[in-house]
């Protein structure tokens, strides 16, 4: 999904390139709210641990694998805002070193998979677990709006990316839609159970790593001193 | 331990080894700017773009092979998504091929993003193979990008040799004891490493940072020295971002 240069014109990356920067710009605000230089060390090793982890294939079926994403994953443990700015982190060394992902591109990269698929679906997760939080568990409600959102922020972005690439006028919609979005539904699957079961093990072995687990999304994520302790 | 893999040849000796980090970022990203917005259909630029990356890879004495084989990272993306496009594409003249037709802009759509993907991809591989790591985040600093991002950067670098190599010793260990992954279904056993491997990364971020704030760690990396940009940084600069925009204005005047 780390589309390279070439693939959009102008008009598009120039606009998502704004949006990504303009998010970014805020995201950078937010962090620093209320968190020092402290977390800096903390941040670059999960964006070391986001890279191990997406060289981990997953078998999708027979025999065939796609990668893990992580930009849910990144958000769910650190909170939104870090874990979106992980995933820039991540985009750009991918980008620069890596040659996957163009650098004209990279606006729309971290649009797709740090805006929509990290900080929308964060969104979406964080109310869906508000909502079922009345009827269950704090940890059940958490773990099964993992899973539906995980599959969503693959899905998503795999849309983001098709309408992208369609207005750009490098393939038409008709065709490159169903192609992605069936291709990521799938992934999606494997994206889901994955996220589910590290989040649960986390919860399970050190839940203060967990962010979004009984705290405010971004206030929690913050503190350096409960990371640290 | 695969020490090297992210600036491997950083470290050889040649003319553009030798550039300033920032002289380099701004000629090749002047390259890749100018070759993405060319509009499609042009020519004569991408033979410019193509002639200055080919000058500058052979002064920098990559080994060619290594440069190949970099390069070629992007034909998936470019085979998934656009090779269909010439058969797909409608409207306008097509060749008829007899079992199918092949449109002509549909060509020209595949032409484009390949070509346009091939040389940014080469000025970003020349950019970060000729660079260590450090010198071009601080290089990065200079030039104002924020700096939370550079130290990130810079931390994920240096840990990323050993996360991967602990996933790379998991990833052993599965296979030693007959995994076979082959549906989707059997992916938690992934999901069980991946957070093994989440929990001992954030056990060593604190660690690390105990470690780092023990010894005075201010959320900067300092310098035994300042690079200067020198009259060939400058040139460099000037007349590969110059070549790059004439061959960009080419199309504009005529």
């Amino acid at each position: 999904m780390h589309i390279p240069d070439g693939f959009l014109d102008p008009k598009t990356w120039g606009t998502l390139t704004a949006a990504s920067a303009g998010t970014t710009g805020y995201a950078l605000y937010k962090v620093r709210e209320k968190m020092d230089e402290k977390l800096i060390p903390m941040l670059g090793i999960t964006a070391a641990f986001i890279f191990a982890a997406q060289m981990l294939n997953f078998p999708v079926a027979g025999g065939t694998s796609g990668h893990f994403l992580g930009a849910m994953l990144a958000c769910v443990l650190l909170g939104p805002w870090a874990g979106f700015l992980v995933m820039v982190v991540v985009l750009l060394v991918q980008c620069l070193f890596f040659t996957d992902g163009g650098l004209t591109a990279l606006g729309a990269n971290v649009f797709n998979m740090g805006v929509i698929g990290g900080l929308l679906s964060y969104y979406l997760f964080y109310y869906a677990k508000a909502l079922l939080s009345r009827a269950t568990s704090e940890r059940s409600a958490l773990l099964a709006s993992t899973a539906v959102f995980s599959w969503f922020s693959v899905v998503l972005a795999s849309i983001a990316c098709s309408v992208e690439l369609a207005v750009s006028g490098t393939v038409p919609l008709r065709t490159v839609l169903p192609a992605m979005v069936g291709v990521h539904a799938l992934i999606g699957i494997g994206e889901a159970i994955i996220t589910t079961v590290v989040v649960a093990v986390v919860l399970q072995a050190r839940p203060d790593l967990v962010c979004s687990y009984s705290a405010p999304p971004i206030a929690q994520a913050l503190t350096a001193e409960e990371v640290a302790s | 331990m695969k020490h090297d893999f992210i600036d491997r040849y950083a470290r050889l000796e040649s003319p553009v080894h030798a550039l300033d980090p920032r002289a380099k970022t701004i000629a090749l990203f002047a390259i890749v700017i100018c070759c993405v917005t060319t509009p499609p259909g042009a020519w004569w630029p991408f033979a410019v773009y193509a002639a200055l990356v080919l000058v500058i890879a052979n002064a920098s004495r990559l080994p060619l092979k290594y440069m190949a084989t970099r390069v070629l990272i992007v034909l998936p993306f470019i085979l998934v998504v656009a090779l269909f496009v010439p058969f797909m594409h409608e409207g306008g003249p097509t060749y008829d091929l007899g079992l199918f037709s092949v449109s002509r802009d549909g060509l020209i759509v595949l032409w484009n993003v390949t070509v346009k993907a091939l040389i940014s991809v080469s000025c970003l591989i020349l950019l970060s193979s000729t660079t260590p790591f450090a010198d071009l985040m601080h290089g990065f600093e200079r030039m104002k990008v924020p700096r939370f991002f550079t130290t990130v950067a810079s931390f994920m670098y240096r840990y990323v040799f050993l996360i991967v190599d602990e996933a790379e010793r998991m990833k052993r260990a599965r296979d030693s004891r007959n995994y076979r992954g082959r549906w989707i279904w059997h992916a938690h056993v992934i999901g069980h490493m991946i957070a093994s491997l989440f929990l001992r990364s954030q056990e060593r971020a604190e660690r690390v940072y105990q470690a780092m704030s023990a010894r005075g760690f201010d959320g900067t990396f300092p310098r035994v020295s300042e690079p200067k940009m020198r009259a060939a940084d400058y040139f460099f600069m000037l007349a590969v971002t110059l070549a790059a925009l004439s061959g960009r204005l080419v199309v504009l005047w005529t």
